[in-house]
Order: C-alpha cells, then sequence, then structure tokens
C-alpha cells in the first residue's frame, strides 16, 4: 500500500473575522485540524497615535488618547492625566480624585461587560449579549449626564476632572449598584455552569505564571494564572489605597478562570463604587491649571494604572517651557496578550483560537495604537 | 394592508380575495429597503456603537437590519471605525464580493473624511469615498445609535426610490 | 524596598554600569553608560533575588532631535519594584542588541522601534513589518524629520 502524504496548509483568519474583536488576523499553519503555528497580523488599526501626540498640547492629547482604548476611555484620560500631574507636580483635589474613582470603576464595569456579551457571542450565546448591554446603557447613561458623550468622555483632564456630577447622578448611580449584583448572579446563572461553556473554556488556552510574566502579561490575565498582582492594590495611584476590595485570582490560567476572575472583579468595582460615593467629599473639582498656557518641565517618567484589560502605561517625555511633548508612548495591555497568543493556541483548534482571543479580552486598538 | 396603501398599486377584487397590480420597481425595492442586511465590518470605536445599536435598548432588528457575517449574503457595509491604509484594500474587497445592489453608510468621522486623525497622521485613510462608493454619511466621534438609525432611515428611502435599470 | 533604598541598591551594585538622571521623575530613572551592556545588565536584573525584575513593561525608542534614545520600564511582580534606564544612540550608529532572551515580550516592542524608527535590533528573531502597510515605502515614519507628501501638519493656531 503507497504510504500516505500529509502536509501542512495554512490558514488566513480574519482582518475581517466576527469574532476577532477588531481587525486581528491570524495566519495558522495547520496539521489536520490542530494549529502547530499562529502568526498574528497586526497594524489594521494603526492609526499613529503616537505621532498625533507629539504635535498636540498636553491637554490637547486627552481627545486624542480617547481614543486610544475606546472600552475604557476614562483610563486612557486618566493614565495620561496621571503622568503630567507627576511631571508637573500638580495636586489634585479630594472630590476630583473621587470622582474619577467612580468614573473608572464604572468604566471597568462597562467594559467587562462588552468583553461578557462578545465573549458569549464568540461561543455561540447570544442572550448573556443582549443582558450585557442592557446593563452598560444604563451606566452609559450615568456617563452621558455627566460628560455629554457615551464612548470618548474626555472627562478626566490633568488637575481634575472637567466638570461636577449632576444632582441625579448619585441617586442614578446607587439606583445602580443596588441591584448590579443580581445582574451579575443572571449572567452567572446563563453561563458559569453551563456545559458547552465550560466545555468550550476549561483547559483551553492554559497560561503559566512563567510564560504570563515573561510576556508582559497584566491585569486578569496574569491573575487568572494565580498571581496576585493588581496596580490598585500594589502600586496604589489616585486613591485607591482608601477603599476595601478583593483582588480575585484563579489557579489553572486556562479560558474559564480568566472568565472567573472578570465575572468577579465586576462585583469587587461595584463594591468600591459604593465605597466611594459613601465618601465622596464636597469641594473643587479641579486644580488651577490653564490648559492653554500649560508648559511641562524637563523630564520623563512612565506612569501606569490598572484598566480593565490590564497594565495600562504612558511613556512622556517633555522638555523644558515646550507646550508639546517630545515623545509620547502608549502602552495598552493587549499588545502583549496578543503577543503570548500563538503559544496559547498551538495544539488547540480552530474554533479555539476565538474562546482563547475572546477570554483574554483583546481588543484591536490598544495593539496598534 | 399596510403594505398595499405604501405602494402604487392596482388591487382589483375577484370573489375570495383579490388581485394586486404593481410595477415591478417597486416591489422589488420596497422589499429591498425593508430588509437590508449589514455586514458585520466593524473596526474602530463606532464598532461599539453599532454593537449598543444592535443589542437590547436600540433594538436594530426592528428596521429588519440583521448582520451577517459574509459579504456574500449582505447588501450593506457599515464601515464603522477608522480605516487606515493597510485596511483599504481589504475593504475595496469585501465591498467587490457583496451582490448587485450594494450600498455603504460611512459611520463616523474617520470614515467621512479623516476625523481626528485627518492631521499629523501617516497611517489613516482620509475618507473612504475614494475606496468605495457611499451612499450615506453619518459624521460623529463616534455617532449615537439614534444617528446611526436615522442613517439608516435614509438609506432606506433612498432604495425605496431606486429602479432596477440603476443596479448597475 | 522603596524608591530610595531601590536607587541605592541598584547604584551601589551597578556603579560601573549605570548613573542616575535628572530628568527622570516618579520612579528612579538611570543612564546607561555603555549600549554593549544592555543584555547583560537585563539579566542581571532578572536573575538578582533582591531585584527580579521579571516583566518588561514597555521598551521604546525616542527620536530627540539630536540623537535616538532607547527607554526601558521595568517592574517586579514579585517583589513590587519598578525602575526605568535608557541610554542615547547616535543616528548614524543606531543599532542594538535585543533582550527577546531575557523577557519574551520584548519582541513586539523591538520591532515596532525598528518599524517606526529604523533602530536596527541586533539578534532579532522576525524583523517584519507589522504596524504599516506590507508595501510601505516611505521610511521611517516616528522620526522627528520625517515627512510624506499627502502628511499633513496641525495648523499651529
Amino acid at each position: 500500500m503507497a504510504e500516505l502524504r500529509t502536509e501542512e496548509f495554512v490558514v488566513n483568519m480574519g482582518p475581517h473575522h466576527p469574532s476577532t474583536h477588531g481587525v486581528c488576523r491570524f495566519v495558522l499553519t495547520m496539521d489536520g485540524e490542530k494549529i502547530i503555528k499562529a502568526e498574528p497580523v497586526i497594524g489594521y488599526l494603526h492609526r499613529a497615535l503616537e505621532k498625533i501626540c507629539e504635535n498636540r498640547t498636553y491637554s490637547q492629547c486627552i481627545p486624542v488618547l480617547d481614543r486610544f482604548e475606546y472600552c475604557t476611555s476614562m483610563s486612557c484620560n486618566q493614565v495620561f492625566s496621571l503622568a503630567v500631574e507627576k511631571l508637573a507636580g500638580i495636586q489634585v483635589p479630594e472630590r476630583a480624585e473621587y470622582l474619577r474613582v467612580i468614573m473608572l470603576e464604572f468604566n471597568r464595569i462597562a467594559s467587562h461587560l462588552i468583553w461578557l456579551g462578545t465573549t458569549s457571542l464568540d461561543l455561540g450565546a447570544l442572550t448573556p449579549f443582549l443582558y450585557a448591554f442592557r446593563e452598560r446603557e444604563m451606566i452609559l447613561d450615568l456617563f452621558e449626564m455627566t460628560c455629554g458623550q457615551r464612548l470618548t468622555y474626555n472627562y478626566i483632564r490633568i488637575g481634575g476632572v472637567a466638570r461636577d456630577i449632576p444632582s441625579q447622578f448619585v441617586p442614578m448611580a446607587k439606583q445602580f449598584l443596588a441591584t448590579f449584583d443580581h445582574k451579575v448572579d443572571d449572567y452567572e446563572r446563563v453561563l458559569t455552569e453551563n456545559p458547552i461553556f465550560m466545555a468550550r473554556n476549561q483547559n483551553i488556552g492554559v497560561m503559566s505564571p512563567e510564560l504570563a510574566l515573561a510576556y508582559g502579561v497584566s491585569g486578569p490575565n496574569l491573575r487568572g494564572s494565580g498571581i496576585k498582582f493588581d496596580l490598585r492594590k500594589d502600586d496604589p495611584y489616585s486613591i485607591y489605597d482608601r477603599f476595601k476590595f478583593n483582588i480575585p485570582t484563579g489557579q489553572n490560567g486556562d479560558c474559564y478562570d480568566r472568565y472567573m476572575v472578570r465575572i468577579r472583579e465586576m462585583r469587587e468595582s461595584a463594591k468600591i463604587v459604593r465605597q466611594a460615593l459613601e465618601q465622596l467629599p464636597e469641594g473643587e473639582i479641579s486644580a488651577k491649571f490653564s490648559p492653554i498656557t500649560f508648559k511641562a518641565p524637563a523630564g520623563e517618567l512612565y506612569s501606569r494604572i490598572e484598566n480593565s484589560r490590564g497594565e495600562m502605561g504612558v511613556y512622556l517625555q517633555s522638555r523644558d517651557k515646550e507646550k508639546k511633548p517630545l515623545r509620547v508612548k502608549l502602552r495598552g495591555s493587549s499588545y502583549n496578550h496578543l503577543q503570548v497568543m500563538p503559544e496559547l493556541v498551538r495544539g488547540h483548534l480552530i474554533a479555539d483560537v476565538v474562546a482563547v482571543m475572546a477570554s483574554m479580552d483583546i481588543i484591536m486598538p490598544d495593539v496598534d495604537r | 394592508m399596510g403594505i398595499i396603501k405604501k405602494l402604487p398599486v392596482y388591487l382589483e377584487k375577484i370573489p375570495g380575495g383579490g388581485i394586486v397590480t404593481t410595477s415591478l420597481d417597486s416591489i422589488f425595492s420596497y422589499s429591498q429597503a425593508s430588509s437590508l442586511w449589514y455586514l458585520l465590518f466593524g473596526t474602530a470605536c463606532c464598532a461599539i456603537e453599532l454593537m449598543a445599536t444592535g443589542a437590547s435598548r436600540y433594538d436594530f432588528d426592528r428596521l429588519g437590519m440583521i448582520f451577517r457575517a459574509s459579504p456574500r449574503q449582505s447588501d450593506l457595509i457599515i464601515a464603522a471605525g477608522t480605516i487606515t491604509k493597510k485596511m483599504g484594500p481589504r475593504l475595496r474587497l469585501l465591498y467587490d464580493q457583496m451582490a448587485e445592489p450594494r450600498y455603504v453608510i460611512a459611520m463616523g468621522g474617520c470614515t467621512v473624511g479623516g476625523g481626528p486623525f485627518y492631521y499629523d497622521s501617516y497611517a489613516v485613510e482620509k475618507g473612504i469615498d475614494h475606496i468605495v462608493p457611499v451612499d450615506v454619511y453619518i459624521p460623529g466621534c463616534p455617532p449615537r445609535p439614534e444617528s446611526l438609525l436615522e442613517g439608516c432611515l435614509t438609506l432606506q428611502k433612498k432604495v425605496k426610490t431606486l429602479k432596477i435599470q440603476d443596479w448597475s | 524596598m522603596n524608591r530610595e533604598e531601590l536607587a541605592k541598591y541598584l547604584l551601589d551594585k551597578f556603579s560601573d554600569k549605570i548613573e542616575p538622571l535628572e530628568t527622570g521623575k516618579a520612579e528612579p530613572f538611570f543612564l546607561l553608560k555603555k549600549p554593549e551592556d544592555l543584555v547583560e545588565f537585563c539579566r542581571t536584573v532578572r536573575d538578582d533575588a533582591t531585584l527580579r525584575m521579571d516583566f518588561l513593561c514597555m521598551m521604546c525608542g525616542v527620536d530627540t532631535g539630536e540623537n535616538f534614545e532607547v527607554v526601558y520600564s521595568l517592574a517586579s511582580i514579585k517583589n513590587r519594584l519598578r525602575f526605568d534606564f535608557k541610554f542615547p544612540l547616535p543616528y548614524d550608529k543606531a543599532e542594538i542588541d535585543s533582550v527577546q532572551e531575557v523577557w519574551a515580550g520584548a519582541n513586539w516592542f523591538e520591532r515596532e522601534t525598528w518599524e517606526l524608527y529604523g533602530i536596527n535590533i541586533r539578534n532579532h528573531d522576525s524583523l517584519k513589518r507589522f504596524l504599516l502597510p506590507d508595501n510601505w515605502d516611505q521610511g521611517f515614519p516616528m522620526r522627528k524629520n520625517w515627512d510624506a507628501p499627502d502628511f499633513k501638519r496641525m495648523p499651529e493656531v
């Protein structure tokens, strides 16, 4: 009998693919149904934000950075403001810090809800998508009444926040928080114990802690691998050291653990907002800061915060008495998460690429900038 | 009888019902406008608003708009989000793969004319109308779901006026 | 270990390799005296038991208008430490060693630096285009003196 000849073949996935969360392309080398090599091809959303920021004044950078990671625009504003504040030694008023934390945590919940909706959609469950977006709209209502936008907020500015919250904000936020935990129970009831969901996620895309660290994986994905590290606790910025909250972690580092970490994180974020609303003081909402005449002193620094996907950072280099930064380097966490993907999907099936990518919560603006 | 009121028809009653006479153009364009299936083509921020429009509160489906993952099954591209120079040829490819008649909605400032990335960016296409022909422009960064719905209604109006011989 | 202790520890241990940088704000910022030391320095700070800088936050190139600079931000997840260092590179000799073997995640950061700044990376496994279109032929766009026919600068107001 003649010997069977086998050969590898290449499958192209993307850049326009409904479940790659944007415009990511994978070139998959297959051996039968098993992936032996995956190569991400990026750059389909490279908008040159870093180049744009070099020709903008410091306060003009903030609306540009809204588009850097649009699922959590608040944290893009925050990380850049934080960098400039550290650079120029600006003290942010107490009330502004609390408003920032409230917005950041609401934004984290909103971003996790997008993740939940799209993840379940990718894995074939349509209902959680509709549930998650229902609650997300409520958060967006809160944002909209505060800063007039649904997605690109431009709310956290250098030295404070753009404007104070309207009077209906606190009652509406409390009303939302009162029911939110039950809503999370609802999501869990649909997904957590669902046999199909478990089969698609458990022991898929297992990431060891060593692998995660070598590739610079951060945020919920790192915690899913069992490393208890959260910048809000371990390198506290703003006023996060004043709140009590837990850091959920996983054990195996598979897709299911990452799912559980994010679900629990939503509850923790709700806890933080509750505390912040309780403690919210009266006072100024912005330090004295003139966006037009502001000139930064010479200096350079890398500032980082924990956003919903992981570590988001800005490296800022400034020249003395210049209105514009010399260099702005944006560090999005998905950049590293996508880089580790080939290691995670090796030996799995094509359908698992979708599951792993969804569980890592990769979105492309973060990668391509 | 809703559909008959909106179309130029001649209704002849016969025992047990009626015969409707209308022009092929009107019935074709009417049915097409009522079920514009769009290609799920979201690249950036606007894609999130597109998703929000499709989700619970805004409910895109009531306009007869259902998303499709394949260009071969869709009538409409909603270009939601920044189109970069690297993505431009792919957009053209997807457009070419669609069957006639096909429509394009440019959603958001980036697709209308470069938007916030018009200046200082070396990588962004300044408007998609030199890649594919655009039927409806929706400005905004990103446009609200209401604007998107309005844009789709505008497109439906346009589709209803088209005749079969207009299909290229 | 707080910031001052970390800075002191590093300066004591690597007195021949690094010196403190005054422009650095917030976290300890150092200047690496010789670019040739890069890989060895990185490996030492990663393996040193007191430091364990196991996490590369980011790495990037800078065009200051006079020369290039390469910046590395390191963190230790284990010991909760953080510091940065950088070193200048002349335009005509823009070449650095890859630190991929120390942190695998450096791969893409270096590839990006190569692509956008034209800083060559020695011992890198895949220096291929990835952010720019495949048929890009307009040079290195992040350089300060870069220009192209359809590139519009925002007018001063």
